[in-house]
């Protein structure tokens, strides 16, 4: 095990905002970097949450042997399967947890080898909301990178990140965007499915609407575990759809791979782009409840605003 | 559903269920073939007998009666009949207001009695329910709470006239479904119906609930607020699907009643527990159980 270096960059400890992303290639590196990071936090009594890929937990937890007790440990594969509710856990993480002395320091690896290109680019699109949805405040989220990731998902990540580096030093990103600029490079178009299931709805569908998504659903192989998601996902984007979108909407349903894709698309549009980053009040129909909903339940979820209008896609994995 | 045991038996011992119907219909013929039954029932029992008239001209009532071989004439000068409309009556004041009906009620049974007539039993043209009368988005909340807060307790026999002409199909399946007997055409069942537990004070709530039902998932819970039993029940048993706002405004109002967790639910279906792992403050004013 070898002394992690203490350069008050890397050190977690800065007290404005800090986003740098750590680019590692080995192990050590990893260690070395993350473990810095949440060293120094917790050497300055501040709640430290560490979300990353599960076969790293172990590793870190060994590396920190005696401060792990205070640290919050999170699977990212599980908690952050889809990129679109990493954003709302660490804010709540940092409402919950911070203090006036002692503001959060976060390790968020949202990308690792394996993900999908289009849960890539999420990934990237919340990277960048990180720095909207923390401007000003003095919170400190370090993002590893592994290099062995494509060089496009590294090359974003000098967009995303105001600051960027490995162990040895951070420096400012010459590369940095404007996040929401990041956010329209995120809205690829999207591929066009081949034979789905069309189903038109207007507010007098809607149940009808959600009793033909749960049928097909079924019918799909999807378990009653994920139907349950399912159904509340396509139900609260299809309430979306009715209440701003137009009125009206019209519900896409077909097969990917293993899983399931429903697609509501309308006449809305969606302007804030921290729309349901945020755990809402389940009382409140602002404040994005049905977007979160439908984030905390997909395993992706990717919303595009075309000439047409606002388009939706929920993807459900088999669970 | 149920079907009203039939108004041949004195309303002491027909259940609270029977007593209490949704009458639905679409032409003249109908209505009067209803009305003429209710009356003459009532008039051979000795029971008062109260026609509300909303659209129809009282005159109108009394001579469809008497055209079917009734004395209503007789009736009335006796005081057992009386035809009046609801606009003079229990929509006399600033608008339609369950716990006014309610107290309404008590007060007319308590004088019924008092002449000396084993009951009471009333027609209400429910067509105003239809209108921008103020109040009237409380008529469902009042069609809920009324079968454990009237019928279980006196013996008040009702029939509320649904005519297709005047309310719309969907309003009309609504307001049939939280009757416990039904008379007249038969209506499908909305994609929510809401209705009255029979044995006990409690709703079943049956079919799907989501913002297209949101004005009978607001009644329900006004009725889940404002019912004075101590402890209220929702079937949901035969309920397949609970959004987050249907959720919210049932977990309100059992936190609106007085002296904690009173509202127990049963058989919920998977998405209100799922919506409850992910808003567990909703949890808090309910009891959700199995059975």
């Amino acid at each position: 095990m070898r002394t992690h270096s203490r350069s008050s960059a890397g050190s977690g400890r800065q007290s404005a905002f800090f986003h740098p992303a750590l680019f590692y290639g080995t192990e050590d590196e990893y260690l070395d970097g993350v473990g810095t990071f949440v060293q120094g936090a917790l050497d300055d009594g501040r709640p430290v949450l560490v979300a990353v890929p599960g076969p790293r937990l172990p590793l870190l937890r060994d590396a920190l042997d005696g401060d792990r007790r205070h640290v919050t440990w999170v699977d990212m594969t599980q908690a952050g399967r889809n990129p679109g509710r990493i954003l709302s856990m660490l804010q709540e993480f940092a409402d919950r947890h911070e203090t006036a002395h002692a503001p959060a320091s976060i390790v968020g690896e949202p990308i690792w080898v394996g993900r999908t290109p289009a849960e890539a680019r999420e990934a990237t699109r919340h990277e960048a909301l990180i720095n909207l949805a923390f401007q000003g405040r003095p919170v400190s989220i370090l993002c590893p990178y592994d290099t062995a990731l494509p060089g496009d998902v590294l090359a974003q990540a000098h967009r995303t990140h105001p600051v960027v580096g490995d162990p040895a030093a951070y420096r400012a990103s010459p590369r940095y965007a404007d996040p929401h600029d990041v956010c329209r490079d995120c809205d690829t178009p999207l591929p066009e499915p081949r034979d789905p299931v069309v189903v038109p709805f207007g507010e007098l569908d809607l149940a009808r609407t959600r009793d033909e998504a749960d049928r097909w659903a079924a019918a799909a192989g999807l378990t009653p575990d994920r139907r349950t998601d399912w159904l509340l996902a396509v139900s609260e984007a299809t309430s979306n759809s009715v209440r701003h979108g137009g009125g009206s909407g019209t519900l896409r349903m077909w097969r990917a791979g293993d899983g399931l894709v429903a697609e509501i698309g309308d006449r809305g549009r969606l302007t804030d782009p921290l729309t349901g980053r945020r755990r809402p009040d389940p009382r409140s129909p602002a404040g994005g409840r049905g977007v979160w909903i439908m984030h905390q339940l997909c395993d992706l979820v990717e919303i595009r605003t075309t000439a047409q209008g606002l388009v939706v896609r929920l993807h459900m994995g088999p669970g | 559903m149920a079907v009203m045991p039939g108004a041949t038996a004195p309303p002491d011992r027909v259940p609270a269920a029977g007593r209490h119907a949704g009458v639905v219909f679409s032409d003249d013929r109908e209505w009067a073939g209803h009305l003429c039954a209710f009356v003459r029932g009532g008039l051979e029992r000795d029971e008062q007998v109260q026609y509300f008239a909303d659209t129809t001209d009282p005159g109108r009532v009394l001579r469809t009666l008497t055209d079917a071989g009734i004395d209503a004439a007789a009736a009335v000068t006796r005081g057992q009949l009386s035809v009046s409309t609801a606009a003079q009556t229990y929509l006399a004041g600033a608008g339609f207001d369950p716990d006014e009906m309610i107290g309404l009620w008590y007060d007319a049974l308590e004088a019924a009695l008092a002449r000396g007539h084993r009951g009471l039993r009333a027609i209400g043209e429910m067509a105003w329910g239809a209108r921008d009368t103020a109040g009237a988005d409380r008529l469902l909340e009042y069609e809920l709470r009324i079968h454990h807060e009237v019928f279980a307790r006196l013996p008040l026999t009702a029939w509320c006239f649904y005519d297709r002409r005047l309310l719309p199909d969907a309003q009309v399946r609504v307001l049939a479904g939280a009757h416990l007997s039904h008379r007249g055409e038969t209506v499908a069942d909305p994609a929510l119906r809401v209705a009255p537990l029979a044995g006990r004070p409690g709703l079943l709530m049956s079919g799907s609930a989501g913002y297209d039902t949101r004005d009978t998932v607001a009644a329900a819970a006004a009725a889940v607020r404002g019912a004075p039993a101590q402890r209220m029940e929702l079937d949901l048993s035969a309920l397949r699907h609970l959004d987050a706002a249907s959720l919210a405004a049932l977990a309100d109002a059992a936190a609106g009643r007085p002296g904690g967790p009173s509202l127990r639910i049963r058989q919920a279906p998977p998405s209100l527990r799922r919506l409850l792992e992910l808003f567990p403050e909703l949890g808090a004013a309910v009891e959700v159980v199995d059975r």
